[in-house]
């Protein structure tokens, strides 16, 4: 126990974050699995967080309240964002969603009745770890679910060869605007629990940092499957304590390599089941060869 | 009249700044499909490398302009050759690229922290053209001449390059073509190598000039220009230099002018504003072509 | 009237890219219950057509109807719930699917569950699930594939891919199979197992229409044909009578006086 509380001390905050980034990186995983690269899930963040932050802040609302809000505000954006963004090309659109995200932060800037502005915003609720762990368990099973589902696989096929995927009837415009609502909703959750873990927000919060965090930990991670974000934050929020454990001056520069090479050497990330099926595969192959082998002996 | 044409030089001076940056972020992204954070930090480091050109080695200006841009062109060979060739055979898509465009934009960020000793930089006055160029009542500093300059011959000729060469043809044929690429022939390693060079000479240019006008040279050099050259690409279509440099050279001036005649609070604003009013009106920017549908 | 029986009509269909025209006003009939070849040298325009009907691609005039609906308008998907499905040319299967997965994604127009009950797995969902599960596995068993079915699809050989193709298109139930050279890349008894699943699937009441570029394939499998070049049509009808007008062997072997001429040269 007292072990415990001492790691805890020391790391309980890097958790806390993973869990937070994880949460950014799942909702960026939600458009990347049909195909879209979108960086908007700061747009749903930021959201999410200033509404989470003033319900709670002004009106008293508490968390349990203000989470579902968060997530319903940062739906309501993502209905917007689909609408307008998804006839765009993909290049077009990781364009336009990159500069959605810099429109944002100086809308935040110029609305300081809704975000306080450059000044930003106090919190005064704070979220509990234990909470939060149960936010993100939540939102697990629902990927899982949805992994599991028609939907996990129609996205799938979307995300591959939307072309092909259109004649089996699939619609990919459909698929991908729910995979924007998913994205929003969790989103709009990731912002508000980063309100209520900083307990202090502005517009400087929700900007390429995140989006760059959550993009980062979703391709680390692996993007072809649900524990890949959630894998990769928790990897990429650790990576920077790490590093300043080890190499404190230059502990940055450390980060940016270690990122390198493992896009370098595992480009589809660190989970990633088409990697194990081609080993299956391969396994297959070499017994059915010994197999063959050991037949043609017995016959010699 | 004569403050109204001053500051309409002085933004079309700035525009030239964000619109020869975002043309070589434009070209990577057309002709390698690459979405490029580190864009920004060539212009960074060309600025650091002009600017000790001129304090360790007392060059003259153009040899400074040339070291940045050089500096800037290898600098990006470079971070192509170790960040994205490897995952050319990949295919990873637009991803993988970005995500090494993301560690070296964190590294080279960083590294030129240390380089610059964490403070902004500005180069000796005497190491520049400093004078005032006397046009009837109107007073243009010559840094502000020889921006606008650049950004027209570097359209142009970029343009001309692309349209008319066979090169050009190369690069236009390459464009996202992930088989090409990989492949390697020696056309398509040309293509990437000169695509990488230019990009990345073109943003030392912007960082070498913008350095020395804004008297910033620092890693927020590069950040700014990023930001500003960004919205040039998107509201200009990235595949047309010409749109690129027309929205460069709007988006300068609408911003000075709404600093002067509006409020300093509402420059950036407005700036976004008008990107989010071409993202919802035509996405496709200035210029940008129709796209194609794969079947 | 010839469209009585007829369940897709193509009428003075038009595809030009870029003022080329890869299709230039093609009319075309393909009968209910028929195996109709689709036949004509490179690049003459058959895939395009394919494409047409798919709606990968919108006709620049006009019109194509199948089963009373107007399909020039139609997107993909939309086109795809009439009843019509497809294979490619090149092979294009999902990477990192299974086999079976590959088919059940077929089968998504004849899930019978809406996405929601299926995300919330509710019982009835889940037997639907089930049944689906199991009518794709029969499916990869029509085209020998059943063995195979747990298998990331791209290791499988090129003949397999092929077969599965066939099987994922199969898994919407369609009443028009398009089929583009399907037996590309095949030995001569991998082509005789695919016409005879071909004559299985037309005999069990489906249509389809193949491109094939193999002659003697064309006169065993097909009932009739279209002949295209350069995008319109040539000949059409029976298929052996097709093959032997002058006009087709033209098209496909160049003119007789040719060959004589470069024989004449050496
Ligand atoms: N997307 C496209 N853009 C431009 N031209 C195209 C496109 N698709 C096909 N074409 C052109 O249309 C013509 C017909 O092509 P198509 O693929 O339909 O021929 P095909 O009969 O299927 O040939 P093959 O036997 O080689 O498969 C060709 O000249 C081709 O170059
Ligand atoms: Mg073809």
């Amino acid at each position: 126990m007292e072990t415990f509380l001492d790691l805890w001390a020391a790391y309980g905050s890097t958790v806390t974050f993973a869990m937070v980034n994880a949460l950014f990186a799942l909702s960026t995983y939600a458009v990347l699995s049909t195909g879209v690269l979108s960086f908007t899930t700061v747009v749903f963040a930021a959201v999410g967080g200033f509404l989470a932050a003033q319900l709670s802040g002004k009106f008293g609302l508490p968390l349990w309240a203000a989470f579902p809000a968060a997530a319903l505000g940062g739906g309501f954006a993502a209905a917007v964002v689909a609408f307008a963004f998804l006839r765009l090309e993909s290049h077009w659109m990781a364009l336009a969603s990159l500069a959605l995200v810099l429109i944002t932060r100086v809308t935040a800037l110029n609305a300081p009745a809704l975000t306080g502005g450059v000044n930003g915003l106090i919190v005064p609720v704070r979220v509990e770890p234990l909470e939060l762990a149960i936010l993100l368990a939540l939102c697990t099973v629902v990927f899982w679910r949805l992994h599991r589902s028609w939907f996990g696989l129609a996205s799938r096929a979307v995300r591959e060869d939307a072309a092909v995927a259109s004649t089996m009837g699939i619609s990919p415009y459909r698929i991908q605007f729910i995979a924007f609502l998913i994205s929003g909703v969790v989103g709009g959750l990731g912002g508000a629990a980063l309100a209520f873990t900083l307990q202090f927000i502005s517009p400087e919060t929700y900007f390429i940092g995140i989006a760059f965090t959550m993009i980062a930990s979703t391709v680390l991670g692996g993007s072809f499957h649900w524990l890949g974000p959630i894998i990769g934050a928790a990897v990429f929020t650790a990576l920077p304590t790490t590093m300043q454990a080890i190499v404190p001056q230059i502990e940055d520069v450390a980060k940016g390599v270690v990122l390198l090479l493992i896009m370098i050497f595992l480009p589809r990330g660190l989970i990633d089941p088409r990697a194990w099926g081609l080993k299956k595969a391969a396994k297959l192959r070499e017994e059915t060869e010994a197999k063959r082998a050991a037949e043609r002996d017995a016959h010699a | 009249m004569q403050l109204f044409v001053e500051q309409l030089i002085n933004g079309w001076a700035l525009g030239s700044l964000y619109a020869l940056f975002g043309i070589g972020f434009g070209l990577v992204f057309s002709t390698l499909g690459i979405l490029n954070a580190a864009h920004g930090t060539y212009a960074s480091w060309a600025a650091i490398a002009g600017y000790y050109a001129v304090e360790r080695f007392g060059v003259p200006f153009p040899v400074a302009i040339a070291a940045g841009v050089i500096g800037g062109g290898l600098l990006a060979v470079v971070v192509d050759q170790i960040g994205f060739q490897p995952l050319r055979a990949k295919k990873t898509g637009m991803l993988g690229a970005l995500i090494t465009s993301i560690a070296f934009w964190i590294i080279l960020d960083s590294l030129a922290g240390f380089a610059t000793g964490q403070q902004s930089l500005a180069f000796p006055a005497a190491s520049y053209p400093n004078q005032m160029v006397v046009m009837g009542p109107l007073r243009v500093p010559q840094m502000q001449i020889i921006t606008i300059v650049a950004l027209l011959v570097c359209t142009i000729g970029i343009h001309l390059l692309i349209q008319k060469t066979r090169i050009g043809a190369a690069m236009r044929a390459v464009g996202w073509n992930e088989v090409a690429a990989a492949l390697g022939g020696v056309n398509a390693r040309m293509v990437i190598l000169l695509t990488a060079f230019l990009a990345g000479a073109t943003s030392g240019l912007a960082g070498v000039l913008g350095g020395i006008s804004t008297s910033n040279v620092s890693f927020t050099l590069g950040e700014g220009l990023m930001l500003k050259g960004f919205a040039a690409v998107v509201v200009g279509g990235y595949d047309d230099v010409r749109g690129t440099a027309i929205a460069g050279i709007c988006l300068g001036i609408i911003e000075v002018f709404v600093a002067q005649y509006i409020s300093t609070s509402f420059r950036d604003g407005f700036t976004y504003m008008l990107l989010l009013a071409f993202l919802i009106a035509r996405p496709r920017g200035l210029f940008g072509s129709a796209s194609f549908v794969r079947a | 009237m010839r469209d009585a029986g007829s369940l897709l009509v193509l009428d003075q269909v038009v595809k030009t890219f870029g003022g080329v025209a890869a299709v230039g006003g093609l009319t075309a009939h393909v009968r209910q219950g028929s195996v109709h070849g689709l036949i004509g040298p490179n690049g003459a325009g058959k895939t395009t057509v394919i494409n047409l009907i798919t709606g990968l691609f919108h006709p620049s005039a006009g019109s194509i109807r199948f089963n009373g609906a107007k399909l020039e308008a139609m997107a993909p998907q939309d086109i795809a719930a009439t009843g019509i499905s497809r294979t490619y040319q090149n092979v294009r299967l999902f990477s990192g699917m299974t086999a079976l997965e590959q088919v059940m994604t077929g089968c998504y127009l004849r899930r019978g569950v809406s996405l929601w009950s299926s995300f919330l797995g509710l019982p009835a969902a889940s037997s639907a699930w089930r049944s689906t599960r199991e009518q794709a596995l029969h499916l990869l068993d029509r085209v020998a594939m059943a063995h195979r079915a747990d298998e990331l699809a791209e290791t499988l050989s090129y003949g397999e891919q092929r077969r599965i193709e066939i099987a994922r298109a199969l898994g919407s139930d369609p009443k028009l199979l398009l089929l583009d050279e399907p037996t590309a890349g095949m030995n001569h008894s991998e082509a005789e197992a695919v016409g005879r699943l071909v004559h299985e699937l037309r005999d069990a009441g489906l249509t389809i229409l193949m491109v094939e570029h193999n002659m003697s394939l064309v006169t065993a499998f097909c009932d009739s044909c279209t002949v295209m070049n350069f995008g319109r049509l040539l000949a059409e009808g029976d298929p052996k009578t097709c093959i032997a007008d002058p006009a087709v062997q033209e098209a496909y072997f160049g003119r007789k006086n040719d060959a004589d001429r470069i024989q004449a040269l050496r």
